[in-house]
Parts: C-alpha cells; structure tokens; sequence
C-alpha cells in the first residue's frame, strides 16, 4: 500500500474526504483486507490517544489564563530582538552614518567658503581703503574721509560741472 | 514601547544643530543696509513740503562734510539685505539708481547710476556707524548708504 493510500485512509477516518471519495474508501476497504486492517488500527490508536490524553484543569477564567501567556511571551520578544539585533545592526548605523554623511557634505561645502574666498578678501580689500571709480569719459571723482565719524563723501563730478563741495575745509579733501 | 531611539534622537539633534549652524553662518554673512536719497538745501524748509529732514544722528555727519548745504531733506529710503557676494539693485527715484554689491567682511561696492547711466563705483568698508555718502552730476541730490539698525 502506497504512502498515499494510507494518508487517504486517515483522512476518510477524520472524516476529511468529500462524500463520493469516502464512499470509494469504504468500498476498498471492504474490497482490500491490507486496507482493512489499517483503518482498524488506525481507529484503535485514534481510540487509545483519546482515553490516554489528560484532562487539566486550571483555578482562573480561560482570559486570565491565556493573558498571562500572553504576557510571558511579550516578556520574550525582547529577548528575541536582542538576538536578532547582530545580523540587523546596519539598521542601528542608518541614522548615525546618515547624520554624519550629512554633516560630511555640509562641511565640504563650507570648507571652499574658508580656504578660497577669505584669502582673496584678505589679498584684495586693505582694511577701509575707499576705492572709487568713474565710469564717464571727462569725469572726476572728489573723495573726503572723516575718520572719527566714519563718513566718507564721493562726489562725482564732470571736468564743466560746478563743484558743490564747499572750502570749508579744503586741506582736508583727498 | 518606545517611539523614537536615543540613537534617533541624538542624530536629529545633531542635524538641527548643524543646520541652524549654517544658517546662522549664512545669515551673518548677510548686509542689512539703509539708503536713502537725500537733498541738499540752505533752505530750512524744503520747497517739497512732503519732504522730512533727515534723522538727527545722519543730518550731524552730513554737517561735518565739507558741503556747501546747510540742510538735507529725505526724498525716499530703502532697506535691503544683500547677502555676501549678492548684488542688490534698487531705485531711490526715477533718476536715481543704486546697486550694492557685498564682498563679504561687510564691504561694499556701491555702483550709483543716474538717468540709466553709471556714475561711477565706490568700494569701501562700511562697518556698523560708518555712512557713505555719494553724490554727483552738479545736482544737490546726495545717496547716503550705511547699514540698517
């Protein structure tokens, strides 16, 4: 008898077959002595697991007694975790690597602002040297500087036009 | 149940702080400047009686400059933010044009141009307190640029 036949044979004994299938069990059975014989011992066994299984009873209500399985095994989840936690650390490292790859490109990016454009403003602009320009053909540019107020005066004039800077204090005119 | 990690918590804090770092570095960068248009006069009433004096603290400087007015009279202002190495145009009338340029280490290249046309550029430093006042073209029309309170 194939693995299949006696699988076949438990099921019609548990009552799992559709009811043409098990109508054709029963038939063979009654055909097949072999096939007989095993249904017998299976009904026997099925029997003997019954009456030997145990009967337990516990002191609390079915929801308090599965609660506190319940209970216990969130107690070991953790634990689980925990032993999971090696093969899954890349996880752990996102936030930290992501942070610092971020914090990497930031500062590449404000590295050039320190190393290039400070030396050039160090080179090329002198403290507060006042550099003017005329852009007209014929013009000039007048330039007066008080020091202790901190104003300078740029006035910018035609060679025709009439200066409106005063003589009050010529000396003083650069 | 914990929502967020100590790991977690400690990253984004580090990336809020670095952020408001750059931000704070690229806010300090910035120029917050004041211009004005002002007029020059031995009037002491102006012809414009919608024009006001200039405030006290800028009518003492331009005194002390050797012009030949007695009196100044604003005919408009404006205040801007240049951030470092930005250029800032403004008109300050229908004749009158400005463009500021900050180089960083709050100096600026003022570029002042009058009827469309570029008089000329001034490079300078202008520190907290320190005015630069600009003029030209035989008028009686002065630009005076200083940084913003």
């Amino acid at each position: 008898m194939s693995e299949e036949q006696q699988l076949r044979l438990q099921a019609f004994l548990d009552g799992e077959l559709p009811e043409s299938d098990a109508r054709e069990v029963l038939a063979w059975t009654q055909r097949d002595a072999d096939a007989a014989a095993l249904l017998t011992e299976l009904r026997n066994t099925r029997a003997a697991i019954a009456k030997s299984e145990l009967h337990l009873s516990v002191p609390e209500t079915r929801e308090f007694y599965w609660s506190k399985i319940e209970r216990e095994i969130q107690k070991l989840e953790p634990v689980e975790k925990e032993i999971a936690a090696p093969i899954l650390n890349w996880r752990r490292l996102l936030w930290p690597l992501g942070t610092a790859a971020i914090c990497f490109v930031v500062a590449m990016m404000e590295i050039p602002r320190v190393n290039i454009v400070q030396p050039v403003a160090v080179v090329s602009q002198d403290t507060d040297e006042t550099v003017v320009e005329t852009d007209q053909a014929n013009s000039d540019a007048t330039t007066y500087r008080d020091e202790a107020d901190g104003t300078t005066l740029v006035w910018f004039s035609a060679a025709a036009d009439a200066n409106p800077i005063s003589g009050k204090m010529p000396g003083a005119i650069n | 149940m914990k929502l967020f990690s100590a790991t977690k918590i400690i990253s984004a804090a580090m990336l809020f702080l670095l952020l408001a770092g750059v931000s704070a570095r690229a806010a300090s960068g910035d120029l917050k400047l004041e211009a004005q248009l002002v007029i020059g006069s031995n009037d002491t009433k102006p012809k414009d009686a919608g024009l006001k004096p200039v405030a006290s603290d800028i009518g003492k400087k331009l005194k002390k400059l050797p012009l030949k007015w007695d009196h100044y009279y604003v005919v408009s202002e404006k205040k801007f933010s240049v951030g470092n190495g930005n250029t800032k145009k403004t008109s300050l009338s229908t004749q009158c044009d400005i463009s500021v340029k900050n180089l960083g280490d709050q100096r600026v290249e003022l570029t002042l141009a009058s009827k469309g046309q570029n008089v000329g550029k001034i490079t300078q430093s202008l520190h907290k307190g320190q005015t630069l006042v600009a003029g030209g073209d035989a008028d009686n029309s002065i630009v005076v640029l200083r940084q913003a309170d």
